[in-house]
């Protein structure tokens, strides 16, 4: 963890802040475009945040979030109650959402998913590679950033207010994509399905903020076993791998506990698990959220 | 044979009238009549916001009357609008009361409690048992989302003074000795039923059942 202030807020949009944090202790840990990190809120509660300043400012992050409707406690506290000045902590940013070299890029981006972009495109577009970003939401006035991205990138931003203009013709952005181009994509469900329908999977890069909804066969127990504390931990068909480890007293992190921030990641030595996570676990690797086991045994490294 | 702890006087303690209630203790002033609000204003949001714990009063018809305590997250309250509030309803010991209670009686009494503050928050008014989509959606926590919640239209919001937790010493982390000095939960269940069984075996399984809150 590292303990920041919350320098100021801003009001990026209608029904978004922006939180401006400095490192309380001088710089703060590096990142890359696509990078998140966990923000521990006073009421106990840590949500998830894509980091959408400048990784060159080591200074300061910045973070925007949107006040949900269904707000579970997170964007309603962030946008009610905390204050500037307030010391707030941050983990480590983590990236599950990394920007792959390429020749090119497509970037499309709906809502608040604009924050993970925004990073990316100053990024390529910096580097001088061609990249071009299509910007959604329902209206200009609840689009982060969309004045800001215009003035500094001109014609490779397209904003597209749905309320009024529709949506994006994403059919035709795939026809008339380049062979090499490489897309990342980042917003509601609705954009990551129509994404995926129309440009090649290879190709496509996309960051879910919500579970993807996918049915699984039933839950069964299994065993696992901890190669570093020696013990075993039952895992009943109730329960989940985080749960189960974390009521053994074995804590593992945890964040989202929905299969997409990547924070209560454990190293799998031995057995086959059953990834149900939207983050795309590494080999050898899984989220003990959601993720289970086909085999009756795993073995973890903890 | 004597009792050692005989009452200094062997019968009910006398009952006085609510007459003699004022006379003794005067008429409430008119400052402290004129801070109960109909409504959550900002300050008592931001108190509510940061509440993790409160105590719930309820009765039944006959007026048999009941006190539980509920906590989770600060803010685990959720403010619906300025009249309505939301509690969600966590699995406990799956007695009822609270439900049957307001199913006859919808009068509720809440007393809302944050760690550090010496002052608490009254809140008083109608309650019903919902299963609102919308409002459960809102308490989701650890991936849970609860089956019931109770929501209040509320008639009276005020700030307790802090005298009764001053003078309590609620606060103070040297207070917490005060738990020692108490049977623990095995013990009591161990005399309470007559069991014969090793009473930190019974505080195992407690403890393990604590491990599992949502
Ligand atoms: S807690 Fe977020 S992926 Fe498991």
């Amino acid at each position: 963890m590292q303990l920041t202030i919350l320098d100021r807020i801003d009001r990026p949009a209608e029904d978004v802040v922006a939180l401006i944090l400095r490192g309380a202790h001088g710089p703060l840990a590096p990142w890359e475009p696509g990078a998140h990190v966990d923000l521990a809120l006073p009421n106990w509660l840590t949500r998830q945040y894509s980091l959408c300043g400048d990784p060159r400012d080591r200074e300061r992050y910045r973070i925007a979030v949107r006040h949900e409707r269904l707000s579970r406690g997170g964007s309603d506290y962030v946008h009610r109650y905390l204050r500037e000045g307030r010391t707030l902590e941050v983990s480590l940013p983590r990236n599950t959402f990394r920007l792959v070299p390429a020749p090119s890029y497509l970037f499309l981006a709906g809502g608040i998913g604009i924050t993970a972009i925004v990073p990316m495109l100053r990024a390529a577009a910096g580097a001088g590679v061609p990249c071009s970003l299509v910007y959604a939401g329902r209206t200009y006035a609840s689009m982060p950033f969309a004045g800001e991205l215009r003035a500094a990138y001109g014609d490779r931003v397209t904003i597209v207010a749905t309320g009024h203009d529709g949506r994006p013709d994403l059919a035709a952005l795939a026809a008339g994509l380049a062979p090499e181009t490489v897309v990342y994509c980042c917003g509601p469900a609705s954009l990551l399905a129509d994404c995926e329908a129309v440009f090649p999977a290879e190709r496509l890069h996309v960051e879910r903020f919500r579970p993807q909804p996918r049915t699984f066969g039933p839950d069964t127990a299994f065993d696992v076993a901890c190669a570093r504390s020696g013990r075993t931990v039952p895992v009943p068909a109730d329960e989940s791998l985080l749960d189960a480890l974390n009521h053994a007293g074995l804590p593992v992190p945890a964040g989202c506990r929905e299969g997409v921030c990547g924070s209560c990641e454990v190293t799998v030595l031995e057995g086959e698990p059953e990834h149900r996570d939207d983050v795309g676990a590494a080999p050898g690797r899984m989220y003990a959220c959601v993720s289970r086991s086909r085999s009756p045994r795993l073995v973890l490294d903890l | 044979m004597t009792r050692q702890n005989a009452p200094v006087a062997e019968r009910r303690p006398r009952r006085v009238s609510m007459e003699q209630v004022r006379e003794r203790l005067g008429e409430p002033d008119a400052m402290i009549k004129s801070k109960i609000q109909d409504h959550i204003g900002e300050h008592t949001r931001r108190f509510i916001a940061h509440s993790p714990f409160l105590t719930m009063a309820t009765a039944d018809a006959s007026g048999r009357a009941d006190c539980s305590p509920r906590g989770d997250y600060p803010g685990f309250v959720k403010v619906l609008d300025e009249h309505l509030l939301a509690i969600p309803d966590r699995p406990g010991n799956r007695i009822a009361d609270s439900f049957r209670n307001l199913a006859e009686n919808d009068g509720i009494g809440l007393l809302f409690f944050v760690p550090g503050s010496r002052e608490t928050l009254r809140v008083n008014g109608r309650a019903y048992a919902t299963d609102e989509p919308d409002v459960l959606a809102r308490m989701q926590t650890e991936a849970r989302t609860p089956e019931l919640a109770i929501a209040v239209d509320v008639e009276e919001v005020y700030f307790h003074c802090g005298r009764a937790l001053i003078r309590s010493r609620l606060w103070d982390p040297a207070g917490q000795a005060l738990a020692g000095e108490l049977p623990t939960l095995g013990e009591m269940a161990v005399a309470q039923f007559g069991l014969d069984v090793d009473p930190r075996l019974l505080e195992a399984r407690l403890e393990e059942g604590y491990r599992k809150l949502y």
